[in-house]
């Protein structure tokens, strides 16, 4: 609680806040059917209108209400990045807090089999994970999730190591700490900066490796409306009906926009060292 | 030398699982080289034809027949032909791949050239209106998907400049200086924009956690000079997760950058390794993979290593 | 202030490279041409991909070509007869043809070519046309006499493609046709980098007349939007384009030129009539009727195409008003599919993605239009190869297709309906009729007869709706209006750039 009073209070964290505020409550009015037309329906008499009152945001090739289809987009790709950072985020720092404190063999073993993984380019891994399961949202969250999973492995293990030797966790020791102790107070503190970070950096790469995907074919699967595939499908009209591209565009970047403002202000409200300054 | 020595005895492993995963994983998508070949006429072949080709694509025996045949001449440096090209895998992946690592180091000189001057001015300028600026430029680049910017690029260069940079094949940066760099300058933009981004938020972030440290208070306190301090004793330290994340978005940039060589029309390699998945060059998919990761973690050594030099507190492969 | 700053960063590099663009030496006349998918492999017989074929046919000649109104013209050979009996086919060799070493094209070519072609041993998918040759003689260098089995009239139009090329004998002996080219073709293959490029340069030796330029570059880019710029910005002269929303962009440009023509390949709904509900004939034609055909060629083909019937070859097609249930009658529809007693179904129909470039939008429309009689449509996208391997096991409720066209109704059809047909199992739907109807025109030799045969062989495959045949495809080229005298054919073919001036 204290901590949404503290973003609240944050200058750049209640506009990011308030977006994704905004985009939830979108997300659950179209989840609901609260949307200005059906996202399906296809007025094929209405093909590619500009936006008008009656479509806000104009019609795609089919007749489709674009509005419409961005709030179940938005719902839909956030799906996909929030499942799949939390997998990544879940697996990856687990990964990566014991292969840097338990050190030796469990640390060369994790951090290989994590290797083996980020030698792969992201995207050729994603889409041979997607090419050997087969396309949809399952498949999506999944191919993210283990793409990124050995980016927060990595980025959690560095300050592990790091942090493992600063004074106050020997100090801590010396006090006669306990293991599981340490672990979790000092060291979980201490990471929760760089993780917040790497975390809405992700939910955006999420977002955005999504969009990628779908503009290679291998995202969401049509007529669902995700933000990615909108884009992919607006590509060759870009000339005709430039909305099909500008909408979804901003509406992905105003996403990415707010998960990064929440990200900054989180971390200045989390670290221990700006509390420790302002205290 | 000892922990370098380690580390390079893991490769063989890593490598190993590595061309294990693709392997299998690129054999268990449906279709074969044969679909890829005559698509739907495959259907037309007889028993005896279908053989024929089968034998002709190396893919009539079973799997770990084949795997082993592979790993067997791998360790004697071959990595097979591949039935695309009718030449060594090694060959193909060769041509293709000084376009890709011109065009990762051009975007990683693009991005760190921008990234690290304006995230630590950012930093410096803390809660002030350039670091607001330069944080809402940073964000609005790194949630510009790429290949939105090389469309854009594209579209705004045909229409209102008459030009677009050559596409089809590739001119190397000793045949024609200037042509190559015309060619490559814009996708390298297009990758370098959110590469860019990244950079500068992680050395702002990283600057204002090391302006905050404990030392750089003493340096203050003792009166050296603001810019010295920033510069010469916090800037070093910042640029730990700097190195680290360039390393990373640099190794995987040698991987080839799919969807930016798809647009701009560049043999890369990531088109390269594409390309070979859609027409089931089994030969050319495992040796691009196997290229690409080896090249990864020779990267990430150097990264490992260059962490180590950075922040006296890490001794690598210490206990 | 940070706008204009990259505007004149931009307009200086542009004008940089541009100024070098033209400082280059004054080359020898060379046509750019661009497509977005490359060839496969270059062996004329094995090869079927259409970008294959597509650079194939610049290289090696057949027997006999197809000109752009579908009629059999010569190429490698002069003149042909067929015996009164119809089972023996005769050709005279032009003596100009030569191969690009200057080689003569002998009797002995031919009869070695088509020995490979029907060795299985050779895998060429295209042998399947010639099982009706029992002999093949070569009794001077100048003639190649065919015995065949049983009359055969399709197998002339069948010799009219590249798969049926003529290479020469010492090349099958020496086994370097599938790595080296020796053509009697327009064009040499001088580099080919695959997904990449090819250089071709013009053939001395050609029979088929002079051209008037010195070569051909063709280069591979993938990406359509990308193709439309490189011309717009005069860095292409002439392209092949397959996305219609990419073609119709360019009459929107001063400088650019768009060619269309109708292709003979169909976009189709193919049912799988050994899958329940679709093996129930009511329920087949339920569908058929809640189709609108022309409301599915203007919105997913931005209405560039025809709503076509099975048969696409305007010497044999039918005017589609005229077969079963082509105007959309959803009262009929829904009647139909109460009579079938099935009450609303869940189907999974399966398209590839990117080909044809509009096999998604199609399977968006036909998912709409079908809801309206209570058929529920789950649209699976895969990769293309993906999609071939599903579509060749018959593995789908339901495929969205677009399959290729011949000029003679019984190549294109007998592999599907015929009882003994190789791609049954894809269709998984013979009839009697149909399969007694296809046997009748391919042994009839008068044409006004066999047309005859193929209207009620249409008719009958529209009505009882195995496959819900929609609407053709425009093939497209683009090239700048500085290029002129390329001529267009409904099979595809780029063998028109041989026909082509530059002005400059």
């Amino acid at each position: 609680m204290r901590i949404v009073r503290d973003i609240a209070a944050h200058p750049t964290g209640r506009v990011g806040a308030a977006i994704i505020l905004l985009y939830l409550l979108l997300a659950l009015c179209g989840a609901l059917g609260l949307t200005p037309h059906d996202p399906l329906q296809q007025f094929r008499i209405d093909r590619l209108q500009a936006p008008s009152a009656t479509y806000w945001m104009g019609t795609d090739l089919f007749g489709r209400d674009t509005a419409s289809r961005l709030m179940i987009g938005i719902g839909h790709s956030f799906i996909i990045a929030f499942a799949s950072v939390g997998l990544a985020t879940l697996f990856g720092t687990l990964i990566g807090l014991l292969a840097g404190w338990w050190g030796g063999l469990a640390d060369g073993l994790f951090m290989r089999a994590m290797d083996v993984l980020l030698a792969f380019p992201a995207i050729l891994l994603a889409l041979l994970i997607i090419a050997v399961t087969g396309p949809g949202t399952f498949t999506s969250i999944a191919a993210i999730a283990i793409v990124y999973t050995p980016i927060f492995a990595r980025v959690v293990r560095g300050p592990t190591l790091s942090l493992k030797r600063r004074d106050f966790v020997d100090a801590a020791r010396t006090f006669g700490s306990s293991q599981r102790y340490i672990l979790s107070r000092h060291l979980l503190l201490n990471l929760v900066a760089p993780l917040t970070v790497q975390v809405t950096l992700a939910l955006a790469w999420a977002l955005l490796t999504e969009a990628g995907l779908s503009f290679l074919g291998l995202g969401t699967q049509p007529p669902a409306p995700s933000l990615g595939l909108m884009m992919s499908e607006a590509r060759n009209l870009m000339q005709q009906a430039p909305w099909l591209l500008v909408f979804p565009g901003l509406t992905i970047m105003l996403g990415i926009l707010g998960f990064n403002l929440c990200g900054d202000a989180l971390r200045d409200i989390l670290d221990p060292r700006t509390q420790r300054r302002t205290a | 030398m000892n922990y370098l020595a380690r580390r390079l005895l893991t490769f063989p492993l890593i490598l190993l699982g590595v061309s294990l995963l693709v392997f299998f994983s690129i054999r268990m998508i449906p279709g074969d080289a044969i679909t890829a070949m005559l698509g739907t006429e495959a259907g037309l072949l007889t028993p005896v034809q279908r053989q024929a080709l089968a034998a002709y694509f190396g893919i009539d025996q079973p799997v770990v027949v084949q795997y082993g045949r592979w790993l067997a001449g791998l360790l004697q440096g071959d990595l097979g032909i591949s039935v695309t090209y009718g030449k060594p895998v090694l060959t193909v992946i060769l041509e293709r791949f000084p376009l890709t690592l011109e065009l990762a180091l051009l975007a990683m000189v693009i991005a760190l050239g921008i990234g690290v001057p304006a995230g630590v001015l950012a930093a410096t300028n803390n809660e002030r209106s350039t670091d607001v600026v330069v944080r809402i430029l940073a964000m609005l680049g790194q949630s510009t998907p790429g290949f939105v910017v090389g469309l854009v690029i594209i579209y705004v260069l045909s229409v209102y400049f008459g030009f677009v940079p050559a596409m089809g094949s590739f001119t190397p940066l000793w045949t024609d200086p200037l042509a190559n760099l015309g060619q490559l300058i814009f996708p390298a933009v297009t990758l370098g924009f959110a590469f860019a981004a990244s950079v500068t938020r992680i050395s702002r972030s990283a600057m204002l956690d090391v302006l905050s440290d404990d030392y750089i208070r003493t340096a203050r306190a003792k009166g050296v000079p603001g810019r010295s301090v920033v510069w010469h004793h916090a800037l070093p330290n910042a640029l730990i997760p700097v190195v680290t994340l360039s390393g990373v978005e640099f190794g995987y940039l040698l991987g080839g950058a799919v969807i930016v060589e798809q647009i701009f029309a560049l043999p890369g390699l990531g088109r390269l390794t594409l390309d070979a998945i859609g027409q089931r060059d089994y030969a050319l998919v495992q040796g691009c993979v196997l290229f690409v990761a080896f090249n990864f973690l020779i990267v990430n050594l150097l990264v490992d290593l260059a962490y180590a030099a950075l922040d006296p507190r890490i001794r690598l492969g210490a206990r | 202030m940070q706008m204009k700053f990259t505007r004149t960063v931009l307009a200086g590099m542009a004008a940089m490279l541009l100024s070098t663009a033209l400082a280059l030496p004054a080359q020898a006349a060379e046509l750019r041409m661009a497509w977005s998918q490359d060839a496969t492999g270059l062996d004329p017989h094995t090869q079927t991909a259409f970008s294959s074929l597509r650079l194939l046919e610049l290289i090696y000649e057949p027997l006999v070509r197809l000109d752009a109104k579908l009629d059999v013209v010569p190429a490698v050979a002069e003149s042909w007869s067929f015996s009164d009996d119809g089972l023996t086919l005769t050709f005279k060799i032009d003596a100009n043809a030569k191969f690009s070493d200057g080689a003569a094209v002998t009797s002995e070519d031919v009869k070695a070519s088509f020995e490979r072609l029907l060795d299985e041993a050779t895998a060429a998918a295209a042998r399947s046309n010639f099982l009706s040759i029992s002999a093949i003689e070569a009794p001077d260098p100048a003639t190649v006499v065919f015995t065949l089995s049983q009359p055969d009239a399709p197998i002339l139009v069948a010799m009219a493609t590249i798969n049926a090329a003529v290479v020469p004998a010492k090349a099958i002996a020496d086994g370097s046709i599938a790595t080296a080219t020796l053509g009697s073709g327009p064009f040499v293959l001088d580099q080919w980098d695959p997904n990449a490029k090819e250089v071709l340069s013009v053939n001395p030796n050609w029979a088929g007349g002079d051209i008037a330029y010195d070569g051909i570059t063709i280069s591979v880019l993938p990406d359509e939007t990308a193709i439309l710029a490189s011309l717009r910005a005069g860095q292409t002269d002439f392209a092949l384009l397959n996305d219609p929303l990419v073609a119709t962009l360019v009459p929107n440009e001063p400088n650019l030129q768009l060619n269309a023509v109708p292709g003979l390949a169909y976009n189709v709904l193919q049912l799988n009539p050994s899958r329940a509900p679709m093996d129930n004939l009511k329920l087949r034609q339920a569908i058929s009727c809640a189709v609108d055909r022309q409301d599915i060629l203007d919105t997913a083909l931005v209405g560039e195409g025809k709503v076509t019937g099975p048969l696409t070859m305007p010497a044999y097609a039918s005017d589609p008003s005229t077969l079963f249930c082509y105007e959309q009658d959803l009262e009929k529809a829904k009647a139909l599919m109460a009579e079938s007693g099935v009450d609303g179904f869940t189907a999974k129909v399966i398209a590839a993605t990117g080909e044809p470039p509009v096999a998604s939008a199609e399977a968006q429309v036909l998912q709409s239009q079908l809801a309206e009689i209570g058929i529920t449509l789950e649209i699976e996208l895969m990769e293309l190869n993906v999609y071939v391997d599903r579509w060749l096991a018959g593995d789908f409720d339901m495929a969205v297709a677009l399959n290729g066209g011949r000029p003679d109704p019984y190549p294109m059809y007998n592999r599907y309906f015929t009882k003994e047909g190789n791609l049954v199992k894809v269709s998984n739907f013979t009839d009697d009729e149909i399969d007694s109807l296809l046997q009748q025109g391919r042994v009839e030799t008068d044409i006004a007869k066999r047309k005859e045969i193929f209207q009620k062989f249409e008719a009958r495959l529209a009505e009882l709706s195995p496959w819900i045949w929609l609407s053709t495809s425009n093939l497209y080229t683009a090239q700048l209006k500085t290029v002129s005298g390329f001529e267009s054919s409904a099979t595809g073919t780029l063998f028109g750039v041989t026909k082509i001036t530059l002005a400059q």
